[in-house]
């Protein structure tokens, strides 16, 4: 048996009413890639958040190396040898690459009160360099570099005091091939140096693939802990969801004709420094799938789609030859959007889900005198969080409070209300588990088989192949292959028109 | 990402090209008085008394600026420079203290009416904005009973601040202080940290009220040194009520803007220093052509409107509050 590293000892968090976890108990051995899953809102993030100091625990002890530790922020975490990489963006703008690797550390280069600015650009650069990412440079402005820059910045903060027990907290999605490779390198060289990664992913095979050891959590209860040597992807899923999942998860079908009926058409759609000359049709009841690499540009011809570019050329036109052109005339058109970014472009996140919810609608919901009666509101609320089964007290709880896959469901609860025709789903699926997956795609395919066009953007090439009539690649803002539905398919074919 | 050295690139011009619109502004706010009104304005030894009396508010608004880039605001302003000129007038005067009760008094006492406002704040959790209008009653006040309803004249002899080069060594001072701590104390760190996102701030173990209250703090001080310059180079002081110290919250606001907008260029300070030369420029422009001071407000409101919209440049789809 290896040694132990962290005893998780019947750790127990409440917000509000809502347990998020209830007398959770396990072991971490040192020396290993631990593995938590668990469905959207399971508490794996709460966990680990309790132990990284960034949430406090109502009761219950971790011990580190023997020690009780209890860190109120993440410098005190960081202190004791935990680290955390979170989901979302964790760097702060106005701050140099320098100064967010150190934040919270900068004693180290202070004497008599004054930073000595250039000793910490230079050991910044150091690690920069250490860690293959030269190309970021430390007295930059953080904000010059994108989300997936940001996110290696944040690799490097939490791992370049070599911390006894790394947490990655859903990185790898928001990271190309090339950055997972990174961080996976970098897992690796922890666990070979006897110190411990604890990893939580939706993405199963990569589970597999990369932990020693996982721990399942389900409605903040610990389920169990096995090697990873002894379970496949489908005792996993019976694991998190508690019955098996069915074998039915993406669509089945193959050989359906096309409708000829077209939708939408997209002319020669340009945003400059983004795509160019994007044209296709999108026919009724059709998946449309879009691939590609993070920076391709497929992400952008969902907004041009939705009326969302700034700049855009070329026409999308409507079956009945509605030009769409900004979002208020692609809403009032019956065309819904949800964003890759849920928090920050599709939810408003201090607002109820309620509000969230009818946003959209509320002309269809108001009276004659354009007065909203709070029964409807509730009830049309609560019809369709319940369709989408989001896990909440209520819907006036607060959206903010929800797990990353309970926030897809209220987006997608929102454009159901709406009764939309054309979806644009950027990235659906994204930070969603196994069991929310299997609606989503449901849903997808019960709206297509209604005569429901979807247009489906993601980076996750198994669900392309899985959900799509057709499939679109985009290489360099550009359209480089199309690809009908076909059993036979595989991720290589995509891959080849990809890069 | 090859894009690496353009970048470094562009952050180097981008400082140069700060500089280069500012003085582009200064340029252009001259030229338009001067060719309108040649004879009465814009002389060597007009643009250097403008930019004197530029000093005044650039000091307030460089400390003003710890509280704005944190996403506060403080309504105090005039007030504090009332109360803080009259507490350093009554030291230097009333107690003989001389420069030193006339600095110490008004600095401290502004430190203090910064801590008032940032502690309030913190502990009341009241928008920054209502508190600060609040508490400036109460400073209107304590500074009319501090000068028992009489105007509060500097003598003669204690003015130093009021010309070259006392006030420009006072104000030199001050800026190398709000630069020192921007650039080269954790303040300066965490003060962009909490304006960025104060959650993820607070995890990274700093604590945020304690700074918030410190950033009030700095500014408040710093808002003692422009008070000292104000009663030095006007003279006196009058402690008004009913909230009428606060147009005096307007210039050092105004400064303060341009600090923001040219944050983005790595040169803040300067660009507030900048900016409120060109203010002054713009403001003496309006004296010198005799227009009514209902058209110079008219006119300086839109001019700054126009300035911080070109040169904020908001990014299309950035969400502006």
């Amino acid at each position: 048996m290896s040694e132990i590293r962290l005893q998780v000892n019947d750790i127990c968090k409440y917000f509000g009413i809502t347990k998020a976890l209830e007398h959770v108990s396990f072991n971490i051995a040192k020396g290993e890639v631990h593995a938590l899953i668990g469905e959207n809102g399971s508490g794996k993030s709460t966990l680990t958040n309790s132990l990284a100091g960034i949430y406090q625990k109502d009761s219950g002890t971790f011990t580190l190396d023997g020690k009780e530790v209890n860190p109120a922020n993440q410098v005190e975490a960081n202190n004791e040898g935990i680290s955390i990489i979170v989901q979302e963006l964790g760097t702060l703008d106005g701050l140099t690459v320098a100064e967010n690797i150190f934040l919270g550390h900068e004693d180290k280069f202070v004497k008599c009160g004054i930073k000595n600015t250039n000793a910490m650009n230079r050991k910044a650069t150091e690690l920069l360099k250490q860690y293959g990412f030269d190309r970021i440079k430390a007295a930059d402005m953080i904000e010059n570099y994108n989300f997936e820059d940001r996110k290696l910045v944040e690799i490097v903060k939490a791992t370049y005091f070599k911390p006894k027990i790394l947490v990655i907290d859903e990185t790898t999605t928001a990271l190309s091939g090339e950055g997972r490779e990174e961080l996976y390198k970098h897992m690796n060289r922890i666990r070979e140096e006897g110190d411990t990664v604890i990893f939580i992913s939706h993405d199963l095979p990569e589970i597999l693939r990369l932990s020693d050891t996982i721990t399942v959590l389900r409605d903040g209860i610990y389920i169990d802990t096995v090697k990873s040597s002894d379970i496949d992807e489908e005792g996993l899923k019976k694991l998190m969801v508690g019955r098996e999942v069915s074998g039915k998860y993406y669509r089945a079908d193959y050989g359906e004709e096309i409708s000829d009926e077209v939708v939408m058409k997209v002319e020669n759609v340009t945003v400059p420094g983004l795509i160019s000359d994007i044209s296709f049709d999108l026919h009724k009841g059709e998946i449309l799938g879009f691939g590609g690499l993070s920076e391709s540009g497929m992400h952008e011809v969902g907004k041009a789609c939705f009326g969302a570019s700034f700049d855009r050329e070329g026409k999308v036109t409507l079956a009945d030859g509605t030009e769409i052109n900004d979002i208020p005339s692609a809403i009032s058109h019956s065309i819904a959007y949800t964003s890759k970014d849920r928090d920050n472009e599709s939810l408003v996140m201090n607002q109820s889900i309620r509000d969230n919810i009818c946003l959209p609608s509320l002309d269809e919901l108001s009276n004659k005198a354009g007065l909203l009666s709070d029964k409807k509101l509730y009830e049309f609320a609560g019809i369709h969080a319940k369709t989408m089964s989001t896990k909440m007290q209520s819907v006036d709880q607060f959206v903010s409070n929800l797990s990353g896959g309970n926030k897809q469901k209220v987006v997608l609860a929102r454009w159901i209300g709406k009764d939309s025709d054309i979806l644009v789903l950027d990235s659906p699926t994204r930070g969603i588990d196994v069991k929310v997956k299997q609606d989503i795609y449901q849903l997808m395919d019960k709206m297509r088989k209604e005569g429901k066009s979807i247009i489906m953007i993601s980076e996750e090439l198994m669900e392309l192949i899985g959900m799509c009539d057709r499939i679109i690649i985009m290489k360099d803002g550009r359209i480089n292959g199309e690809l009908m539905r076909d059993e036979n398919m595989d991720e290589n074919v995509l891959i080849s028109k990809m890069v | 990402m090859n894009a690496s050295n353009e970048m470094t690139g562009k952050k180097l011009s981008a400082k140069t090209k700060g500089y280069l619109l500012l003085f582009l502004m200064v340029i252009v706010s001259w030229g338009i008085f001067k060719v309108i009104t040649p004879n009465n304005f814009g002389s060597a030894k007009n643009m250097v008394s403008y930019f004197e009396a530029s000093l005044l508010a650039a000091v307030g608004a460089v400390g003003f600026y710890f509280v704005m880039v944190m996403g506060m605001f403080d309504f105090s302003i005039g007030a504090n420079i009332i109360l803080s000129a009259i507490v350093g007038c009554v030291f230097a005067n009333r107690f003989g203290m001389g420069y030193v009760g006339l600095v110490l008094g008004a600095i401290l006492t502004g430190a203090l009416v910064g801590f008032l406002n940032g502690a309030f704040y913190v502990k009341l959790r009241i928008p920054s904005m209502i508190v600060t209008t609040g508490l400036a009653l109460i400073y209107e006040s304590v500074a009319n009973y501090i000068a028992g309803g009489v105007e509060q004249t500097l003598p003669s002899g204690l003015r130093a601040f009021g010309q070259m080069p006392g006030n420009l060594i006072l104000a030199v001072c001050a800026f190398a202080v709000a630069y020192l701590l921007l650039n080269y104390t954790k303040i300066g760190t965490y003060t962009y940290a909490i304006g960025s996102n104060e959650f993820v701030a607070k995890n990274m173990g700093i604590k945020v009220n304690a700074y918030k209250i410190l950033a009030f703090v700095i500014s408040g001080a710093f808002l003692g040194v422009m008070a000292v310059l104000t009663i030095s180079y006007g003279s006196s002081m009058v402690a008004v009520t009913g909230m009428a110290s606060m147009s005096r919250n307007f210039i050092p606001t105004m400064g303060c803007f341009f600090g923001l907008a040219f944050k983005k260029y790595g040169m803040p300070i300067a660009a507030i220093i900048i900016g409120e030369f060109v203010i002054n420029i713009i403001f003496f422009g309006f004296i010198a052509l005799g227009a009514p001071t209902a058209i110079q407000d008219v006119i300086t409101g839109f001019a700054l409107l126009i300035i911080v919209m070109l040169t904020t440049k908001v990014a299309k789809g950035e969400i502006v509050k």
